[in-house]
């Protein structure tokens, strides 16, 4: 039996090890000594970066990748007012991994936090890891996304993306001229976000009989996407007279297929008020977006997490809705990073 | 070696019949203005699967080619707008953008190299070495700004770097240039492997290391060449998509590599090496778009196109394991 | 032999595709006897062992146990029988402990599903101390040297109380005193009734331990005998199959010329085919890729006066060294490749002009090889894997001549072709030594050294263990040589 599934080293293998060169050689003495390089680099490179042991309070701040500039501006501007406030921060992102997000809490509470301000990887996939941090006496302030449950959390302070949908679209209609054939950017469509704003979208555009909604894709909130399929579903839709997008960084995708396309005059519409799209309002390549307040709910939060580690109250209900803003190239210059300069 | 035809007309198949079914479907398929949007989206599937058949024809996978398309599109921003900034003396140099095209390129290349050198001198398996120069690629094209998108790729007349855009915008003989560049890529590339000394090596390296080592070839060498095409191929891909959008995004390129795979395998190149060509990988490239097109003209929803796409990739390699081989 | 025996086969054949492994064989193994089992290498002897250890099926005639008839389906059955084998190719997993590998599929178990593993070390102690080696059960089997893993692997059958023993070249790793206890431990369990079958090539050995010897060659039985009765000149003259004669050819070399390629011990002139003589494990493969490049080598080697011991493979390939690997599928061939791409997968630089390599130029190059070696294969197209074994062999000697090597290395470059192929790739070779070729060749074959070699190098443990021409060249000497300098 052994014989038949015995483990044979293929003798070309077996040799590997023997220095063939030098080079070869060195490798075989240098991965003896690796488990203690790696240690040493390992050491060094913790020693860089953890922070002295906390004399004052910390804020573990906690939000979605960093490579989209919401999310950064939402976690710069949460860190810079709890620095004013004289709090020490961690800002860590969970690149929408709800996991991820469940081991950063776990990290936040071993490192005594005193709050967290999370912007989370999901609505009902959050709600253990926030028990969890209350149960360990942590309060965690919610913002941009809701979670399906009440009592976890201290506050949720979410911008009203769906006032803010209806916003962009009565511009949408007004700029359309209330009627032609439109198309429609999704976000990522097992995104509530994506599903809130078409919402809003359509509960005021459908009101209009004369607009008229000739193809609907979603470009996971994705400019190569947007772009790519922008260009494809305007082979199959000829005369179509704007485009309405879940985001910006699709919106943008968008106006590139169609200015490739010779299509200038096609109105665009998009959401976030991110600083390109911002700049892309001011020079006319879109025509307008909604902007997210969000570094004024993060800058809110932080501001309640101040009043309640110091009365113990917020003084404000858990659920919270800021209103969102239109940008036009009328108001343009007025807004800055996520919100008014 | 040579593109077996057998194999080749099979894909070839595939891309009939399927493009049959979507003009039968959506009659703005088959218009030539459709036809050319489709080539020019193929076009960056196209290029980083003939970097990745060279990978693969010589046994190894690279899945770094998605993070240097995203690395090389923010190089070619950042130096577009920031110029290279030399914080000691207080000075700014703009670059031509032939020098931003070139710098670009040579990332790639240069990423394409660790990688080689990871997996030809220090023996570390290619899934491994690519997977962790992916991630290493893709934060540093987010430390490269911080997150953020470098917009407007339009560059300013005064500094000499205008033009970038034209690189996916442009056309000649009314022919988007991105076309163009797979076409010129695709025929050096066909040429390369089947017909040089280097491309044999390759196939020879895929096919039995050991004998290639005992005939002379420089086993380090081709792996280590294979991985810097590779590499070369996707920074070509970062500058198209970021001339298209006139914008570089750092997460841009995200799963790209597993398109790229899905197209050499589409195209009958063997995973474990030494079977294959390019011709082959430029039809699979095909059948993917034309599926990633088509289903968007008929407006089935994004979900449904995942559940097809996966079913016509199984499909066809089932097909293809079903064909009797001479051995 | 008043005895029955415990093991017997009785006409037994086996057929691979393409070859006749084992021809009617009767073979007989008793209570308290050590029978030896000898022939040269591909003669049957693992085949016939496999058979008895239930890995192979024998095709024709029959095995019987105590004279009763019994089937062997499984290495478990033959385990049933208390049949065990210790392999040439030691069976250990090199990740797992000494105590581990000796129990692996027959662990000692607590409450039915733990495994004992204090018990099994308390085992493995007592087995080793038996052997005269206390290595301490926990030892990595990976970090031994050759020589211990050996007798692990003795330890291993041990355990399991065998009945049968069959040992597969148990000493060819093994030190002179470790052979001593292997010898004893042999003698303690014959004296307990075992049935030991032992293969071996050391002559000396044989004939002291063994109680009976059987002498295979091309699958048949050409020679049984008490070993009392015979001598090592019997047994060789058995093994080759005639008498020691041998025909040597007229050298082309002449030996007033510089050697072509100089290493330690070795020089090979121009025009002459030395042989270098060796059992499984002499270490010739070693030597002949260190001379290529594929491993170090302590010796500074030379080719036609320049060292090219600090060049690579490819180098060395340049300058003008050539192999043909032991191993066609393994390191020879190209599988995915097409014969003539096989074929001029080492001459491509030359081929190619300007970077490009014409399909008429390469097609013209290879379909002249495979004219000139008398390939039988419709076209330079064909695919590789489509050709038998002696013409696969002469592809990738003909990839080997399109660089134009002024020495050609070769391992065992008849392993596993038909005796027509044999005789062809002798005159083959025979051909580039005249055209002034330096041929050096391994081989494990007595007839196929001293048809076909000028000189005899024979290496046995790593070293050159004997230096003769041909003409000088008796079996006997060149068996003892490679059996460890015994003699």
């Amino acid at each position: 039996m052994y014989a038949q599934f015995g483990y044979q080293r293929s003798p070309w293998r077996t040799h590997s090890c023997v220095p063939r060169r030098v080079s070869t050689r060195r490798l075989c003495a240098l991965r003896r000594r690796a488990p203690l390089l790696l240690v040493l680099a390992l050491a060094s490179l913790f020693a860089a970066c953890s922070p002295a042991p906390p004399a004052r309070k910390t804020i573990a701040i906690i939000t979605p990748s960093h490579d989209n500039p919401f999310f950064k501006a939402e976690a710069d501007a949460a860190a810079a007012r709890a620095g004013e406030l004289g709090y020490l921060t961690t800002v860590n992102s969970h690149d929408d991994d709800a996991h991820r997000q469940d081991e950063l809490i776990d990290v936040a509470v071993a490192n005594r936090a005193s709050a967290i301000v999370l912007d989370n990887a999901g609505a009902d996939a959050t709600v253990a890891a926030l028990r969890k941090a209350k149960a360990a006496g942590i309060p965690c302030f919610l913002i941009d996304r809701e979670i399906n449950a009440t009592g976890v959390a201290v506050a949720q302070i979410v911008s009203n993306n769906y006032q803010g949908a209806q916003l962009g679209g009565q511009e949408f209609v007004r700029l359309m001229g209330e009627k032609g054939s439109y198309l429609e950017l999704l976000g990522r469509e097992s995104d509530n976000n994506a599903q809130i704003r078409t919402r809003g979208f359509h509960d005021v555009i459908d009101r209009y009989p004369g607009l008229i909604l000739a193809g609907q894709q979603s470009a996971n909130w994705s400019q190569t996407e947007g772009f790519q399929k922008m260009e494809t579903m305007i082979q199959a839709h000829h005369g179509v007279k704007g485009v309405i997008a879940g985001n910006d960084t699709m919106a943008l995708g968008a106006r590139a297929a169609l200015e490739a396309a010779g299509l200038d005059k096609v109105i665009v519409v998009g959401f976030d008020g991110s600083p390109d799209a911002i700049a892309a309002v001011g020079r006319g390549a879109l025509e307008a977006t909604v902007l997210q307040p969000a570094s004024v709910i993060a800058r809110l939060a932080v501001e309640e997490v101040h009043k309640f580690l110091t009365t113990g109250a917020t003084g404000a209900p858990e659920k919270q809705s800021i209103d969102c803003e239109l940008v036009t190239p009328a108001n343009a210059a007025e807004f800055g990073l996520f919100g008014r300069k | 070696m040579r593109a077996h035809f057998g194999e080749l007309s099979r894909a070839l198949l595939a891309v009939v019949l399927v493009g049959g079914i979507f003009a039968w479907i959506s009659p703005a398929f088959l218009t030539s203005a459709n036809l050319t949007i489709l080539v020019k989206h193929v076009a960056i599937n196209a290029i980083l699967g003939i970097g990745m058949t060279f990978v693969i024809l010589s046994g190894g996978i690279d899945l770094s080619v998605g993070a240097i398309v995203g690395l090389a599109g923010m190089v070619a921003g950042g130096l577009i707008h920031h110029g290279l900034v030399f914080r000691g003396w207080g000075v700014v140099v703009y670059q031509h953008t032939w020098l931003v095209v070139a710098a670009a390129l040579a990332t790639g290349l240069a990423v394409g190299l660790v990688n080689g050198l990871l997996v030809s001198r220090l023996s570390v398996a290619p899934f491994i070495a690519t997977l962790g120069t992916l991630y290493m690629a893709r934060g540093a094209a987010l430390l490269s700004s911080g997150g953020a998108t470098f917009p407007d790729l339009g560059g300013r007349p005064e500094l000499g770097n205008t033009g970038l855009p034209v690189l996916g915008a442009g056309t000649f003989a009314s022919i988007p240039l991105p076309i163009w560049i797979m076409l010129g890529f695709a025929l050096v590339a066909a040429v390369v492997a089947a017909r040089t000394p280097f491309g044999r090596r390759v196939y020879a390296v895929g096919g039995n290391e050991r004998a290639a080592e005992l005939s002379g070839v420089r086993v380090r060498g081709i792996k280590t060449a294979v991985y810097a095409i590779s590499g070369f191929c996707a920074a070509a891909v970062g500058l198209i998509i970021a001339a298209e959008l006139g914008a570089a995004h750092p997460a841009t390129g995200e799963t790209f590599e597993l398109n790229a795979i899905a197209a050499v395998v589409l195209g009958g190149t063997s995973l474990s090496g030494g079977r294959g060509s390019i011709g082959g990988t430029i039809v699979g490239a095909l059948v993917i778009g034309e599926l990633a097109d088509g289903l968007v003209l008929a407006g089935v929803s994004e979900f449904w196109q995942f559940v097809i796409r996966g079913l016509v990739i199984v499909l066809a390699v089932v097909v293809d394991q079903l064909q009797p081989r001479r051995s | 032999m008043t005895d029955l025996p415990i093991l017997e086969a009785r006409g037994v054949g086996k057929t691979f595709p393409g070859t006749q492994a084992l021809d009617s064989v009767d073979f007989a193994i008793y209570p308290g006897k050590v029978h030896a089992l000898v022939g040269e290498n591909g003669a049957g002897k693992s085949t016939l062992v496999k058979i008895l250890a239930g890995i192979e099926t024998p095709t024709t005639g029959t095995l019987l146990e105590s004279g009763r008839p019994i089937r062997l389906e499984s290495t478990r059955d033959a385990d049933r029988f208390g049949i065990g084998v210790i392999h040439q190719e030691l069976n250990l997993l090199p990740d797992l402990s000494v105590a581990e590998n000796i129990f692996v599929g027959h662990e000692l178990r607590r409450y039915g599903v733990l495994v004992d593993r204090a018990g099994q070390r308390r085992v493995t102690r007592g087995l080793m101390a038996r052997l005269d080696h206390p290595i301490p059960p926990d030892t990595l089997v990976g970090s031994l040297p050759l020589g211990r893993r050996q007798l692990v692997e003795i330890a291993k059958a041990l355990a399991r109380r065998v009945r049968v023993l069959m040992m597969d070249e148990p000493t060819s790793a093994l030190s002179a005193a470790e052979v001593e206890v292997l010898f004893r431990v042999v003698r303690e369990l014959t004296a307990a009734g075992v049935a030991v079958v032992y293969i071996s090539h050391r002559m000396q050995e044989l004939l002291r331990l063994a109680d009976d010897v059987t002498v295979l060659r091309d699958g048949r039985v050409v020679g049984r005998a008490a070993a009392g009765e015979i001598d090592a000149g019997w047994i060789v003259a058995r093994m080759t199959g005639r008498a020691a004669e041998a025909h040597p050819r007229e050298t082309a070399a002449s030996s007033d010329k510089p050697p072509v390629l100089r290493a330690g011990e070795i020089e090979l002139r121009a025009g002459e085919i030395v042989g270098l003589y060796g059992l499984m494990g002499a270490g010739r493969t070693e030597l002949l890729e260190s001379l290529i490049g594929l491993r170090s080598s302590q010796d500074p080697v030379w080719l036609d006066g320049a060292r090219i011991d600090r060049l690579d493979t490819a180098g060395r390939i340049r300058r003008g060294l050539a192999m043909v690997s032991e191993d066609r599928q393994r390191s020879g061939l190209v599988p995915t490749l097409p014969l003539g791409a096989n074929i001029t997968l080492a001459a491509l630089r030359r081929l190619a002009r300007a970077g490009y390599l014409s399909a008429r130029t390469e097609d013209r190059a290879a379909a002249a090889q495979i004219a000139d070696l008398g390939i039988r294969a419709a076209g330079p197209r064909v695919p590789i894997t489509a050709l038998s074994g002696g013409n696969q062999q002469k592809a990738v000697i003909a990839r080997c001549l399109l660089t134009s090597p002024k020495v050609l290395l070769m391992d065992q470059p008849t392993r596993g072709i038909d005796v027509g192929a044999k005789e062809e790739i002798y005159r083959l070779m025979r051909r580039l030594a005249t055209q002034g070729m330096a041929i050096l060749f391994a081989t494990s074959e007595i007839a196929e050294v001293r048809d076909v070699a000028d000189r005899i190098l024979v290496m046995a443990r790593g070293r050159i263990a004997a230096a003769v021409t041909a003409a000088q060249a008796t079996d006997e000497a060149l068996v003892a040589a490679a059996g460890g300098g015994a003699a």
